[in-house]
């Protein structure tokens, strides 16, 4: 028995090397088609490597946005900062709460906001946060959280994705690597907005059909908030203005609303203000500039109160 | 539980660790360890399903000690027919309820006679299938005199639940496997090595296998309407791969996990792909089935013995109900059929029992006459398997019509062709690894025995990164759970 434990942890030593050398070589030497399972997508979609090098140089901010891409898309912290209040916008495409943990814990003691505005679409609860991890591993350096966030999403995908990009940061083979401003139709501006060329929405968007809330999605989402408040930071939950053509039909507003009025203070923007779907959308989920305006002079109006 | 889950990766060495840590007199302790971690195995499914087979227990556990205290033959033939019926009725309920009510429906319609019977939600137990034969054959064989009934509700609820084999076989003999549990039980150096080998060649054929063929499988059955002859060609050799690398997979994870706890179970699939005619197909696919219908149905109702048309009829019986078996669909029924053509001509030739042999025994390649025999018996086989894997019958015919047009002609045309040739390529290997072991108990039994450790070792920490690297995002079921 003793030699076949003493072989077992012998064979699982060897294979961790094997494993990781195999996973860089993987990641460096093959094609997409031959690596279905490791990911790697530096300066990803929505110049996540921009805001992500922009927020270690910032310092005790008013406010801090959350969320996903309704977030980095529709909260202009410009607008935030013409009123005074120094803003940083931590959003990132399909943020869960399993990755706006992480961002927490490395990020929010130096930021050290006053208040948090987090976007909540109910969406984000539904996903099991693979692909913004993989997100978040590529743009980022990783530590212990980034580790515990790959375990948990369960999947091998993220957990591959996490070798690889942990290889390259102690590696720093793109250490030189630097994100343009301007991507398409989209500009980077700092303090983490995205703005958008403006543009109007053509397609009719169809409502979403959501799968059930993950329940561990969830819990994380409680103890982001858990967080926050033993900080004492003010926790401001913020449902986006997305085109009423897109709102989920499976998941009533009104059950989403109740979820949220029960964790903390709560707004749904889809209420509380008249947005034209032509007018102020540019695709069947996000805000034009001027969509942006409206529903931050709003937001300020709620904050002000 | 699933043997490809992370649960599965934390339970059995947990269970194993402390399996071993008893002492090996402690039988009994050893036994009642192996039950809860069974019924913890199993109900990680639905706890609810765990009356099912705790029911059959202690239905086939008092039955057969009543067979072995009664002399009187009728009432023997009372009890034994008891326990077919109890647990056959289990079975048909969870089953086949539905479809014989939908068949009814169906039948009564075509006389114009319209009526809707209730149908029910029914959700079929995991394994229903194979515990419900294993516990069978454990009442007929008391019957038959051929086992003396047990005492030990443990050990006996033990056999019946055993986890490694639980879901999804080898159905073991009551004969070959109970008796295990009334023996010592020893930790062997190279029986656990040999176990660990053969999970790991499990899994390497259910994740890296199995799973990438189900991903074009899947896609070209989904959307065969829309798709040229070839490509529904390249879709049924996916299947082909995707069936044997799923079923032989969990087999290979099952008899390995009963190594380690110093169980021996029957070899269930043996390079069935490699077989010269329909016959030795048969012989070598899913054996724990083929053998169990072959002694309990084929043998009782007189088997090769008899007159032709008896013959025939004896053997077409075993085919359709094996292909039943698999499942409440016509298409396991023609499924059965199929191979009971395929295998007739050669059963009234007296070629059946020809190739009893390994093909090409002691030869690296096979020569030109194997290989033809071969391909042709492949082609047969994938053939039949449109039949089973087809929604219906009506989708099978319309695969098998577009294959038959002009468009077999065309190149294939599916998305993910690149990933497809990916998967070809695993696939091939795969094939080679298979053909190199074809005279072992499973393809890596003697694979690299004799290269040094580190060689060795190299090999098997590359079919693990192979399993990483391949391995879907989403954990995919066995497809054989669901018979």
């Amino acid at each position: 028995m003793r030699k076949f434990i003493a072989h077992t942890l012998l064979f699982m030593v060897f294979l961790s090397f094997i494993y990781v050398g195999s996973v860089f070589l993987f990641g460096r030497l093959a094609s997409n088609e031959c690596k279905p399972n490791i990911k790697y997508r530096l300066g990803a979609y929505g110049h996540f490597f921009s805001r992500l090098k922009e927020v270690k140089t910032k310092h005790n901010i008013d406010i801090l946005f959350l969320g996903s891409s309704h977030a980095y898309r529709g909260f202009d912290t410009r607008i935030f900062e013409q009123n005074g209040l120094s803003a940083f916008n931590l959003g990132s495409s399909a943020q869960t709460p399993m990755q706006t943990k992480v961002l927490l814990d490395r990020y929010l003691k130096q930021l050290n906001p006053k208040t948090v505005v987090y976007e909540v679409y109910p969406t984000t609860f539904t996903l099991d946060g693979v692909e913004a991890a993989i997100d978040l591993v590529s743009n980022d350096h990783n530590d212990v959280s980034s580790f515990e966030m790959a375990l948990r999403t369960r999947n091998i995908k993220a957990f591959n994705s996490f070798l690889y990009a942990s290889i390259i940061d102690l590696v720093g083979l793109e250490g030189t690597f630097s994100e343009p401003r301007l991507k398409g139709n989209d500009t980077y501006v700092p303090g983490g907005f995205v703005e958008r060329k403006m543009s109007y929405k053509s397609t009719s968007a169809q409502a979403q059909q959501l799968n059930p809330l993950n329940i561990k999605q969830m819990r994380y989402f409680q103890a982001n908030i858990e967080v926050l408040k033993s900080r004492g930071i003010k926790v401001i939950l913020v449902y986006a203005p997305i085109p009423k053509s897109s709102l989920p039909q499976s998941m009533p507003s009104a059950y989403f609303d109740r979820l949220m009025q029960a964790t903390g203070e709560y707004y749904n923007f889809n209420t509380l203000i008249e947005l034209d779907d032509s007018l102020h959308f540019y695709d069947a989920d996000h805000l034009n500039q001027r969509g942006v305006e409206l529903f931050n002079t709003k937001l300020l109006e709620v904050l002000s109160k | 539980m699933q043997f490809n889950s992370l649960d599965f990766a934390v339970f059995l060495p947990l269970i194993f660790s402390i399996y071993w840590l008893i002492p090996a007199k402690r039988i009994r302790l050893q036994n009642v360890l192996l039950l809860v971690a069974s019924y913890v195995f199993y109900g990680w499914w639905d706890w609810r399903f765990l009356s099912l087979i705790a029911c059959s227990t202690v239905v086939d556990y008092s039955i057969a000690n009543f067979l072995g205290r009664s002399t009187h033959e009728r009432k023997r033939k009372v009890l034994v027919f008891s326990s077919v019926v109890i647990n056959l009725g289990l079975l048909g309920y969870f089953k086949y309820y539905n479809f014989f009510i939908d068949t009814f429906v169906e039948a009564f319609s075509l006389f114009g006679i319209a009526f809707s019977p209730r149908s029910l939600n029914i959700i079929l137990p995991v394994g229903i299938s194979f515990y419900t034969f294993q516990t069978l054959s454990y009442t007929i064989d008391v019957y038959r005199r051929k086992l003396e009934p047990t005492l030990d509700l443990i050990a006996f609820s033990s056999f019946v639940s055993f986890f490694p084999q639980l879901v999804a076989g080898p159905i073991e003999r009551a004969s070959s496997l109970l008796p295990q549990f009334f023996e010592r039980r020893t930790f062997n150096y190279g029986q656990a090595v040999n176990g660990m080998r053969q999970i790991l060649w499990g899994l390497f054929k259910k994740i890296v296998i199995a799973d990438n063929c189900a991903v074009f499988a899947n896609y070209i059955f989904d959307n065969s309407a829309d798709l040229n002859g070839s490509s529904l060609v390249v879709g049924a050799l996916f299947f082909t791969f995707q069936i044997y690398g799923d079923f032989s997979g969990y087999s290979d994870i099952a008899i390995g996990t009963s190594r380690l706890f110093g169980f021996k179970l029957k070899q269930n699939f043996a390079f069935p792909y490699f077989s010269r005619d329909i016959a030795e197909f048969w012989r070598r696919w899913h054996i724990s089935l083929s053998t169990w219908f072959r002694d309990y149905l084929y043998i009782p109702l007189g088997g090769s013995r008899g007159s032709t048309g008896l013959k025939i009829r004896n053997t077409a019986i075993i085919f359709l109900v094996s292909g039943f078996w698999h499942g409440a669909n016509w298409t396991f029924v023609v499924w059965g059929a199929l191979h009971a053509m395929y295998f007739i001509p050669l059963l009234l030739s007296q070629r059946n029992r020809t190739h009893l042999d390994v093909v090409s025994q002691g030869r690296r390649w096979p020569r030109l006459k194997e290989l033809v025999a071969v391909s042709l018996t492949f082609t047969l086989t994938v053939f039949a398997w449109i039949f089973f894997r087809a929604e219906n019958l009506a989708h099978a015919w319309s695969y098998v019509g577009e294959i038959c047009s002009s468009s077999i002609f065309a190149m294939p045309a599916f998305p993910g062709m690149a990933r497809a040739a990916i998967t070809a390529v695993l696939v091939f290997g795969f094939v080679i690894i298979e053909w190199q072991g074809r005279a072992h108990q499973y393809a890596i039994a003697d694979f690299g025995r004799r290269w040094i450790r580190p060689l060795r070792w190299t090999f098997y920490a590359f079919l693990i990164v192979l399993i990483g690297m391949y391995m879907p995002s989403v954990e995919s079921p066995f497809i054989y759970f669901q018979f």
